[in-house]
């Protein structure tokens, strides 16, 4: 399972999802409409992954924990307070750089 | 790297086929991104039968959490092959989106605007990572982009010269 190519099969058929806070996890999972626990590992020092969690976790998109409250929030969760998560607009990006190019 | 790579090739997915040639640089040490983007390409070739791209390889100008000091040293290294690239393909617009790689390239472009050589439009999109505070190469390229496109709006605020269109990948 180490680095297998893509995990959306896993994905689709999943129910729930817990995962580290790195973005492309996040993001596919969310896409899928999939449930997400996001674990913040506090040993790693890479806080900006924690960025995004801490947002996505804001705006009512994810579930948020450490490693030593994962069982905790699992026993104590209630999914059906999660948002759908809408998705990004790269056609916003397209348009903004037509104009700039000159191709309209 | 990785996520980089998925959320540039979001982009571009997007974009006419004005956007073309398109010449990709990764760094020498990246085993993953040259898998998705032939398979990006192939299947684009599938609707735009003209389409045409390139793919060559700088070493990696810095590694995770590297000194400053020798960081400099890699990167200038790094320009040293980037600088033939830009002078070969002389692009008319860098998209790029954060990782060390684009530095040395955006850099090279600079240096052909400032020498009169090529006039490149530079675009950085921050990655949709950083909510709050901008990676590195974002910090430098700030200054050195024509157009910084972030996805949150707090660094819209931190950094008014920036474009914020929301999130767009």
């Amino acid at each position: 399972f180490r680095f297998k190519e893509s995990l959306a099969e896993e994905l689709q058929s999943a129910d729930l999802v817990i995962s580290h806070a790195g973005a492309g996890s996040c993001l596919e999972t969310l896409e899928k409409g999939k449930p997400l626990i996001v674990v913040i590992n506090d040993k790693l020092m890479d806080n900006h992954q924690l960025e995004l969690a801490k947002q996505l976790h804001r705006d009512g998109y994810v579930l948020y924990c450490n490693c030593s409250t994962l069982v905790e929030t699992l026993q104590s969760m209630d999914l059906s307070t999660l948002k759908p998560f809408p998705p990004g607009q790269p056609e916003k990006f397209a348009s903004f750089l037509d104009k700039v190019l000159g191709f309209q | 790297t990785g996520g980089h790579t998925t959320e540039i090739l979001r982009l571009l997915g997007c974009l006419s086929e004005s956007y073309s040639p398109r010449h990709y640089v990764l760094a020498d040490s990246d085993k993953m991104s040259e898998a998705k983007i032939r398979s990006f390409e192939q299947k684009r070739a599938e609707t735009f039968s003209e389409s045409q791209f390139t793919l060559d390889r700088i070493p990696r100008s810095r590694e995770v959490r590297q000194s400053w000091i020798s960081s400099v040293v890699t990167t200038l290294y790094s320009i040293l092959y980037s600088l033939p690239l830009t002078y070969k393909w002389k692009p008319d617009l860098i998209l790029c989106n954060g990782p060390g790689t684009c530095v040395p390239v955006c850099i090279s472009a600079f240096l052909l605007g400032l020498l009169r050589i090529k006039r490149t439009i530079i675009v950085y999109v921050e990655s949709i990572c950083r909510v709050e505070t901008l990676s590195l190469s974002g910090k430098i390229l700030y200054y050195f982009s024509d157009y910084f496109i972030v996805q949150w709006p707090d660094l819209k605020k931190k950094y008014p010269k920036s474009v914020y269109l929301g999130r767009i990948v």
